[in-house]
């Protein structure tokens, strides 16, 4: 094997056959706002002229146009998903979800059938659609395979989840560390499985201390607004004065909500893909809590001044900052990774139809 | 045929190996030929497969053995078998500037017509086909709610005060589509002050402190027949078509921007929400106005009772300025049950004939 020139396309890079040194695999996201505004739009007016059956073909176009505009060391990835697996999922997702309005809202006795239902399906789901999302993803002719079980899947879920509620809270860093690990150490690609060592004490360190930070701020915006009323507010008329500060005092918690968000999405996600590993190839992610929430708010405003119209714009942004910020090297050759005649794209393309082909993600 | 038309270059993945060998198509109508550095095979052109094209990107070859040959769009590529029948004519409607415009029209054309009188007219229709029995178990949910958590206490209103309203409300219901569904029952809400509400499936509940502020049954009585319009024109049902439905399309067009639907997808469905509900509002004002006149009160009342209200306002709390933000400014719905009650009296019989 070790005598085909490892030609990679985009980049020529020369042939090698002693154990090599780490190159870095460069992901690139070439897409552009104008083009991916026209496949955006004419996708929604379609969607909306069928009355949204069309919309599983549209997220088709869609991931198609992410996937195949996304390289790595010069060779796009591929989406293989098809259609109606996605409509059978968007109509389950859709009933699910109408009954959840409806009890949430207006049958309050319909919440907890709803309630035992979603409890019983998530792990399913979770599992189904992972599987979905990994096998109809190729790179290079060969399919990605999650391999996951309902029952392994609720363990994570509920057993994990237990513990973070019977500690009050504590065990939600290490119930998210076991989530993600299930996740990533499921997922295979060329018949090697990924590996996780971030440690639930990693990210406990990082939930604690934006919790700590955010949790003052939020304490220290209730006291300067308790203050400022105690000071105006000296009889009933005042109280007029005080809806507007209440305005104030709303757009205020949305600020340092999205900032919250942002770190921790972040913090989280550098530690996640940093602490991967497929094989001979490791992931260095460098977001910054700065750069998102600046492409949070200007997305956000960008949206709402053009009444929807920027959001093509703004999400083929996010995705170039994205793998600007993910950084591959390979530390050994490509052949490590082995594709299996299951695995190949043809395969995964000649299977599409059965019953339990399920995607429920967005 | 030239020779570049038939040829093309890209990368071969056999499927079995990440590695890619340079390799090239040479297509002679029934076959193709793939050669490259690990391959030399002929395959038929009718077992190919196709990726369609999106945008800019690769384009992906697949070979009836399994393996693959990626290359940038060439025009021959739109010649081989493809593997969607359709996707190819989405394709083509994405390259154009002039469809994307058309379609920046319909989506806003038809979005705009649908919340503007799509909708609510779906909705009303509906609503008309839906028997309001349906709509009980909501209603009773709801007073049962809120008599235990004490947003409600028993009426302290006196039998005759209470009879006295009773008995004009079964006058004002008499012969209305709805008269057998409707309840009416009296609370004590020292928390919510004046204030009537029409529940779901055709319960109306009046406040002890909307009947104290008035200063006659006939002023009470207004408010009830703002009260039945609610019910009669069918609100609590069409309010949950138009919330589901703006919701639904709202979440659906924005799900790209999924982590900011929060500023996103919340505003619009809020701004539908409270143009939904004012409409109502109106609606219910106008019906209660040509209830009124028909027996014989004048919608006067409406208007005093209104105004008396708006007066009370700033002593109040949050509560009372929240029902407020849904319903019309208090100024607009006096001057148009004067409007009302001038236009309504002319044609009308007198009080004095009424029954």
């Amino acid at each position: 094997m070790s005598a085909i020139p490892q030609s990679t396309g985009g980049t020529a890079s020369a042939p090698r056959r002693a154990a090599p040194e780490a190159r870095d695999l460069v992901l690139r996201f070439s897409g552009s706002g104008a083009e991916y505004f026209r496949i955006w739009i004419v996708n929604i007016c379609l969607s909306l002229l069928t009355l949204g059956i069309f919309s599983a073909w549209a997220k088709v176009r869609k991931k198609r146009y992410f996937y195949s505009h996304t390289t790595l060391d010069g060779t796009p990835f591929q989406y293989l998903g098809q259609p109606i697996p996605i409509l059978k999922g968007r109509i389950v997702a859709t009933i699910v979800f109408g009954a959840w309005y409806l009890g949430t809202h207006y049958f309050h006795k319909l919440l907890p059938i709803v309630a035992i239902l979603l409890i019983a399906l998530a792990p399913w789901v979770l599992v189904r659609s992972a599987a979905f999302n990994a096998r109809y993803s190729a790179y290079r002719n060969m399919t990605f395979e999650f391999k996951g079980t309902y029952w392994s899947a609720a363990k994570v879920l509920y057993g994990w989840g237990l513990l973070a509620l019977l500690t009050l809270g504590i065990g939600f860093s290490w119930w998210q560390q076991r989530i993600k690990q299930y996740m990533v150490t499921r997922t295979s690609y060329g018949g090697v499985n990924a590996e996780f060592a971030a440690t639930g004490g990693q990210f406990f360190r990082i939930y604690a201390l934006s919790g700590l930070i955010f949790g003052g701020v939020m304490v220290g915006l209730v006291v300067v607004l308790g203050i400022f009323v105690g000071a105006r507010v000296r009889s009933p008329e005042d109280l007029e004065s005080l809806s507007s500060m209440i305005i104030v005092f709303t757009v205020l918690v949305y600020v340092v909500y999205a900032i919250a968000f942002a770190y921790i999405q972040t913090r989280i996600g550098n530690l996640v893909w940093n602490s991967t590993q497929l094989g001979p190839i490791k992931f260095q992610s460098s977001l910054r809590a700065p750069d998102l929430i600046w492409l949070y708010v200007t997305n956000a405003l960008a949206i709402l001044i053009s009444a929807g119209l920027l959001i093509p714009w703004a999400v083929v942004r996010m995705h170039k900052y994205r793998a600007e910020h993910l950084t591959l090297s390979l530390d050994g050759f490509l052949e490590y990774f082995e594709g299996n005649p299951a695995s190949n794209v043809q395969a995964a393309g000649a299977e599409v139809g059965e019953f339990f082909d399920f995607d429920m993600s967005i | 045929m030239s020779a570049a038309l038939n040829t093309l270059t890209g990368k071969f993945f056999d499927g079995r190996s990440p590695v890619a060998a340079p390799a090239t198509l040479i297509w002679s109508g029934s076959m193709v030929k793939v050669i490259g550095a690990t391959i030399a095979k002929d395959y038929p052109t009718s077992a190919l497969k196709v990726s369609p094209r999106i945008g800019n990107a690769e384009r992906f070859v697949a070979l009836p053995d399994g393996a693959q040959l990626q290359c940038k769009h060439h025009p021959l590529l739109d010649r081989l078998p493809q593997e969607g029948k359709t996707e190819g004519l989405v394709a083509w409607l994405e390259q154009r500037w002039q469809v994307a415009l058309l379609a920046v029209v319909i989506v806003f054309g038809g979005l705009g017509a649908g919340y503007f009188w799509g909708l609510p007219a779906a909705a009303e229709r509906i609503a008309a086909e839906v028997p309001i029995e349906y709509e009980r178990q909501l209603g009773d949910y709801a007073i049962n709610w809120l008599d235990e958590n004490e947003f409600f206490k028993a009426s302290e209103l006196n039998e005759e005060t209470r009879a006295v309203i009773a008995s004009g409300f079964a006058t004002l219901i008499r012969g209305l589509p709805m008269q057998a569904h409707y309840r009416l029952e009296f609370r004590d809400a020292p928390g919510l002050g004046p204030n009537a509400l029409a529940l779901p499936g055709g319960m109306i509940i009046v406040t002890d402190q909307m009947v104290n502020l008035s200063k006659s049954p006939e002023e009470v009585l207004a408010v009830l027949a703002h009260e039945i319009g609610h019910i009669e024109r069918r609100h609590a049902l069409r309010h949950i078509l138009h919330d589901s439905v703006t919701a639904t399309v709202a979440a659906t067009l924005t799900s790209d921007a999924s982590s900011l639907t929060l500023a996103v997808s919340g505003m619009p469905v809020l701004l539908a929400q409270m143009k939904y509900s004012r409409e109502f509002e109106t609606e219910a004002d106008d019906y209660g106005f040509a209830l009124l006149q028909r027996n014989g009160i004048s919608p006067e009342h409406f208007a005093t009772l209104m105004e008396r209200l708006a007066t009370q306002r700033p002593e109040r709390t949050a509560g009372a300025s929240s029902f407020l933000s849904t319903h019309p400014v208090t100024a607009q719905r006096v001057a148009r049950a004067r409007q009302a009650a001038d236009r309504l009296w002319i044609d009308s019989t007198p009080p004095s004939a009424a029954e």
